[in-house]
């Protein structure tokens, strides 16, 4: 791995260089995006298939490299193909059957000895959390993930969407508006008011 | 969350407090796995290593594909 200044290139002269044949440059690409890439990817799938998303995700860019514009940073494009790759997965396991959970599963963890209250009560509530993000149709899902989660801008997500800027706001509010629907019908008191 | 968006943001009561929850997935993200960067480039070498010869072989299936349609094709002004 690569320290010092030569790190410090910015995406394009490493892309060039990934280009020319230099593999040590696109190292220091996945190394620079990899968290953002694998986190979009888990929120979308699940952590146990973000791996294989992510990787999935950056040899795709590689052999895509050339076809990269530069129109949108390489950060949105990478994007971009994570939450194609992750939407393709989800949609391939869709058409296999597999038992759908009702509930949330289990805490690893539920020993009051072992973890505070407030500690397990935080950790339940974010499991919580999840699951009903799992529960929402994925192209919202990954919405939520850009926009709530992950702080890009609606510009950087009409990029990655590849859809009109109007679209991204209206969809966004329809996907919040489902989250709370969601969270409202839960025995889990969220104190969303109406 | 992009400064610059907050003014066409405004948030109802609900959505407020929604973020508010979110802010629990913010503060714990998914922990990315040590080893993703050693396999994508193991990945990207091997794929790479394999792309010009899979190439090659799909350039010579498709000349002898074109050959022998060339030579089955019935000869031009026959009906």
């Amino acid at each position: 791995m690569l320290v010092g200044p030569q790190s410090m290139e910015p995406d394009d002269t490493l892309i060039a260089r990934t280009l020319d044949g230099e593999l040590a440059a696109f190292e220091q690409l996945v190394e620079r995006h990899r968290e953002i890439v694998f986190r979009v990817a888990a929120r979308i799938v699940g952590t146990d298939d973000a791996e294989d998303i992510s990787q999935d995700t950056f040899l795709r860019a590689f052999h895509r490299l050339d076809q990269y514009r530069g129109t949108a940073s390489f950060r949105t494009w990478l994007l971009q193909i994570a939450q194609n790759t992750a939407l393709n997965a989800l949609a391939w396991a869709r058409r296999r059957p597999t038992d759908t959970a009702s509930e949330p599963p289990e805490m690893a963890d539920r020993d009051p000895i072992r973890q505070p209250a407030m500690e397990l009560e935080r950790r339940e509530r974010q499991q919580r959390l999840e699951f009903k993000l799992t529960a929402l149709r994925p192209e919202y899902r990954s919405l939520l993930v850009l926009r709530d989660l992950e702080g890009l801008s609606y510009d950087e997500i009409a990029e990655v969407l590849e859809m009109p800027l109007g679209s991204v706001k209206g969809r966004l509010y329809r996907a919040r508006g489902e989250l709370i629907e969601l969270l409202r019908n839960n025995t889990y008191d969220w104190e969303l008011p109406a | 969350m992009n400064a610059g968006d907050s003014p066409a943001d405004d948030l109802t009561p609900a959505e407020r407090r929604l973020t508010e929850h979110l802010e629990l997935l913010r503060a714990s993200p998914p922990i990315v796995a040590p080893g993703l960067v050693p396999r994508v480039l193991r990945g990207v070498r091997w794929q790479r290593a394999i792309r010009d010869p899979l190439v090659l072989v799909g350039a010579v299936a498709a000349a002898v594909a074109e050959g022998l349609s060339a030579l089955f094709k019935p000869p031009a002004g026959r009906s």
